[in-house]
């Protein structure tokens, strides 16, 4: 066998050896010509290789390789190229813009300046909305699970957590005004960090019920997620309530992860000991599991951060926190979009890999669904995804805030804080089911999973929808 | 008139009109606005329940000395003059008026419960009215009928005025309704004209209209994204073909059944090459990795990706979704699979899905083709990863691959053979892919992709993996068996200074020696 090599290696013509001079010589005008003759099977597959090669000397601290692998990948990649060169764009850069933290001041420096338009910000993710199905697929769920919820209720008050998107409440608005017996009266409390976002939904919203005589009220709330104070969500108690969480609850799972790891075994342990009482109150069964589980993970960097218990990381302080406290207003229905994927890993390696598989997945998809050529669709691709990987890729603690997690453990997390999980209709299952046919693109598959709903791009789970009532 | 004026209580306390009493929101300190949201009456507000005669007149004033109605406040005031009432009385009483909340006296209303008592006195008694009176007031242009004049003429100054008529034939008074359900009634008349059979119309449209007004701002290319505002509107297994659009009549003849023994190289073929070459290689393809995968092949095959691709996405049940997944790498943009495919099938059976598929996909191919497809058919990154999981998982050692915890059918078979298998995919691939080991070596630019395969067996199993097991293992530190052996096994050729460039370029030199 490694004769059968040997021997044709030896028979191997001048480029192998040429290449192995180029690169011990990378200094050559453009050392890697043969580079742009790839196709694009090989160019993605090397490109690939490069990427953990990157990663891999990046995690091990070795810029000056790093810098090699990134030289090599500037000549494959492109943001206008097929997927992978895509994806190995934007990894890139956030591999980049990671190796750069490696001097505060000088990425603090080279950020300083920069802009960031509400427009644009507002524009792209109206993009996301309309070029892909996964926002109307889980609006529709939401809307269709909080119009069941709401079946005779003259007063419904709803909490959108990220109230950006107008079409869904539209909708909403459209359905209640059509139910048979008769409108509710509908308040919508949006919140959102910035005011001019909540303006325009209030206007949008106000005119669409207006023209369907709704009786409508909305209510805004500027402020982050996590400093959110619930008082001012003004939730009557008695009021029937539902809450909409699209792509919001992750981001409470950032934390100073550093912080914790670097408390004695005994800190952690207290921690987990706070989790443990609320946890007790909720659950005495499962007390038992939980120490077990605990005292297992305890210390130790969980390597897989998707068999560890929730509990054992101080990241969920906030999540669980906030939880209760939405718990605490005895909704009768919360839906929660999230997205469907372990980004969460302690370690650089560990979130590459998965990553890269993901947006591998999210690529894949958007290259079947828009053209090429569209400016649009770059855009989608840069400020939405290449943010989303420059955030899982280059940042840590508290900053990074795309803490994506599998389904199973938002399960895990929702029964803890005292949800019981409501499957979702078999109708809005349908309509969204015709959603994504009517997309003319075979790779958007939609799986129900424990009552829940997973859309998955080919066999890849991409985002998950489920609801939720509030258990005594 | 008289009035009655039945019996008062608070809210919050006993109702001796109704007998609920206790689901009385507690007192909010808070509320500072004079107006409570409807709904939610006031706590301590004083219930009034008048008798349905009261409702129905047409007084709303009333003196509280002789009980007698007014329609107007003024005229009320001048009333109660003549009563000679002390200074003190005269002046409406200074405190506070403590508020007043209406029940509605139908039993079965849900008004009636104190809890859900209307603040208004004019809102009662139009609320009686609407929903207990007798509707006297009749549209004369249609046939509504109404309780209430406010409402008969408000409808009546609409009715008859419908100015929009859309081509469904939906009749509008008001503009902005008109172009909203204009915008995507175009839809749905393409769509229910595409659908041949439509099973059951929505009752309820509106709940899918999330996407209406945005279309027009989608790129052309895009076309699609305006087809999903019709929801309701059913694409069903005739309207399959134009969905599963472009697999092109090129990629047909993969239904050779010995396909069925190694999808790898379904992925192999479909990238590349032209039709006709398609053809050639693909059986070429099968007939060399037909040899040479005997474990490899079939279900084997199908646990290698699954073992290998060790991803989240990893489960018991991935194999069969492995091969479907092959199967739509052949070139998603252009080839979306067939939703037959799509559920769950054997490794076997992937030939027949495959032949049923090729009716279909004919036909598909051109629609597909709207949506901007590349010039020439690029493999997705799910694929890639895939292979190059694959690849790399072929790399190294075997019991590595178990340390790791990755259980990697590739290990029964020997090396000898997943190279082989790798030479096999490649074999008949585009004459300028690196067609790995023992074949010549084109001297375009493949050679990058041959190194990539040529490290694999160079560092072979035993020797420079456990070399750099503590790299590897250090680096990586996931189960995530595949690409972690791939990096392992670029980490085992990674020399300080040539970095990624020269991947397997030092160890060249080795085998040029042997």
């Amino acid at each position: 066998m490694f004769q059968d090599e040997s021997s044709s290696v030896t028979s191997s013509s001048s480029p192998l050896q040429v290449f192995s001079m180029m690169s011990l010589s990378p200094k050559l005008g453009s050392p890697y010509p043969w580079i742009r003759e790839l196709k694009s099977e090989e160019r993605g597959l090397y490109l690939i290789h490069l990427l953990l090669t990157c990663a891999n000397h990046v995690a091990n601290g070795s810029l000056e390789n790093a810098n090699i692998a990134l030289e090599q990948i500037s000549q494959l990649a492109s943001p206008g190229g097929d997927t992978m060169q895509r994806m190995a764009a934007y990894f890139t850069e956030a591999l980049a813009d990671r190796i750069l933290k490696a001097w505060p001041a000088l990425h603090k420096a080279l950020n300083s300046t920069r802009i960031t338009l509400v427009s644009e910000e507002i524009l792209v993710r109206k993009l996301f909305f309309e070029l892909f199905p996964f926002m109307k697929v889980a609006f529709v769920l939401t809307n269709q699970a909080v119009i069941e919820a709401m079946e005779g209720e003259k007063m419904v008050h709803i909490i959108d957590l990220n109230a950006a998107e107008p079409a869904q409440w539209v909708a909403l608005i459209q359905a209640l005004s059509a139910r048979p017996e008769g409108p509710p009266h509908l308040r919508i409390t949006g919140i959102h960090q910035r005011k001019e976002v909540l303006d325009q939904m209030a206007h949008r919203l106000t005119e669409e019920a207006e023209k369907l005589d709704l009786p409508f009220q909305f209510n805004p709330v500027v402020s982050k997620l996590e400093n959110l104070d619930i008082e001012r969500l003004r939730v009557k108690t008695g009021e029937a309530l539902a809450i909409s969480s699209v792509l919001q609850l992750h981001s409470l799972l950032a934390s100073d992860d550093e912080l914790d790891r670097k408390k004695s075994p005994l800190g952690s342990k207290n921690l987990n000991g706070i989790h443990l009482q609320r946890a007790l109150q909720m659950n005495q069964s499962t007390s038992g599991e939980l120490l077990e589980k605990d005292s297992a993970n305890g210390y130790s960097p969980s390597p897989d951060s998707a068999s560890s218990s929730p509990l054992s990381s101080a990241g969920s302080v906030k999540v669980d926190s906030f939880l209760n406290a939405l718990w605490g207003l005895s909704p009768k229905l919360i839906v929660i979009t999230e997205q469907d994927s372990n980004h969460n890993g302690s370690t650089l390696m560990e979130r590459l890999l998965e990553s890269l598989h993901s947006y591998a997945a999210l690529f894949d998809c958007s290259e079947s669904t828009v053209s090429r050529t569209s400016l649009e669709r770059l855009k989608v691709e840069k400020m939405l995804f290449g943010e989303e990987i420059k955030n899982i890729i280059a940042c840590e603690g508290a900053e990074r805030k795309e803490r994506h997690e599998k389904l199973e453990k938002w399960i895990q997390r929702l029964k803890l804080a005292g949800f019981g999980n409501i499957p979702l209709s078999y109708y809005g299952m349908l309509h969204a089911r015709r959603l994504l046919q009517g997309y003319n693109c075979d790779g958007y598959k939609m799986k129900e999973e424990d009552g829940c709903v997973v859309i998955c791009w080919q066999d890849r789970p991409l985002f998950s929808v489920s609801a939720w009532r509030c258990r005594k | 008139m008289p009035v009655d004026v039945d019996n008062s209580s608070t809210v919050s306390g006993d109702a001796s009109v109704s007998s609920s009493g206790n689901q009385n929101p507690p007192p909010k300190s808070t509320s500072k606005k004079k107006r409570s949201l409807p709904g939610m009456p006031d706590p301590d507000a004083e219930v009034i329940a008048l008798s349905p005669k009261t409702l129905m007149a047409t007084n709303r004033f009333v003196c509280e000395i002789c009980n007698k109605g007014f329609q107007r406040d003024q005229n009320l005031q001048l009333h109660r003059r003549g009563h000679n009432l002390p200074w003190k009385l005269r002046q409406r009483s200074g405190k506070e008026v403590r508020k007043r909340v209406y029940v509605c006296p139908e039993p079965t209303c849900v008004h009636h419960d104190p809890s859900r008592a209307l603040g208004d006195l004019t809102g009662i008694k139009k609320h009686f009215c609407r929903k207990h009176g007798e509707k006297k007031w009749k549209c004369d242009k249609c046939s509504k009928k109404y309780a209430v004049q406010s409402d008969w003429k408000a409808h009546s100054k609409i009715c008859g005025t419908r100015e929009y008529k859309c081509d469904c034939g939906t009749l509008f008074s008001r503009r902005d309704s008109f172009i909203t359900h204009r915008a995507f009634c175009d839809a749905l008349a393409e769509e229910s004209a595409k659908a041949q059979t439509n099973p059951g119309s929505e009752p309820d449209p509106k709940v899918l209209a999330v996407d209406s007004s945005p279309t027009p701002a989608l790129p052309p290319a895009s076309p699609p994204v305006s087809a999903p505002a019709p929801v309701e509107v059913q694409v069903s297994a005739p309207a399959l073909p134009q969905s599963t659009s472009a697999m092109t009549s090129s990629v047909m003849p993969i239904q050779s059944s010995e396909l069925a023994e190694d999808p790898s190289s379904v992925i192999e073929e479909a990238p590349d090459l032209a039709p006709a070459g398609l053809n050639g290689s693909c059986s070429s393809g099968v007939s060399s990795v037909s040899n040479g995968s005997s474990s490899g092949g079939g279900g084997g095959g199908g646990s290698v990706f699954a073992s290998l691709f060790a991803s989240s996405t990893a489960s018991a049940s991935l194999q069969p979704p492995a091969f479907t997944d092959l199967i739509r790498a052949m070139g998603p943009p252009d080839c979306p699979i067939d939703p037959a495919l799509s559920t769950p099938i054997e490794p076997i059976s992937l030939c027949l899905s495959t032949s049923h598929g090729s009716p279909v996909f004919g036909s598909a191919g051109q629609e597909h083709r709207q949506y901007a497809p590349p010039p020439q058919p690029a493999m997705s990154a799910t694929a890639l990863l895939q292979k190059a999981a694959q690849m790399g998982a072929a790399a190294s050692n075997a019991s590595l691959l178990r340390g790791l915890g990755v259980v990697s059918s590739t290990s029964s078979s020997a090396p000898q053979e997943n190279l082989q298998w790798v030479q096999g995919q490649v074999e008949p691939s585009n004459a300028s892919v690196a067609a790995g080991l023992g074949l010549e070596l084109p001297c375009d630019g493949s050679s990058g992709l041959k190194e990539l395969m040529m490290g694999t067996p160079v560092f072979g199993p035993k020797q420079t993996t456990l070399d750099f097991l503590g790299l590897g293992v250090a680096a990586s530190g996931s189960p995530n068996g595949g690409l972690s052996a791939l990096i392992t096994s670029i980490g085992s050729g990674l020399d300080v200074t040539a970095a990624a460039a020269s991947f397997g370029g030092g160890d060249f030199k080795d085998i040029g020696r042997r």
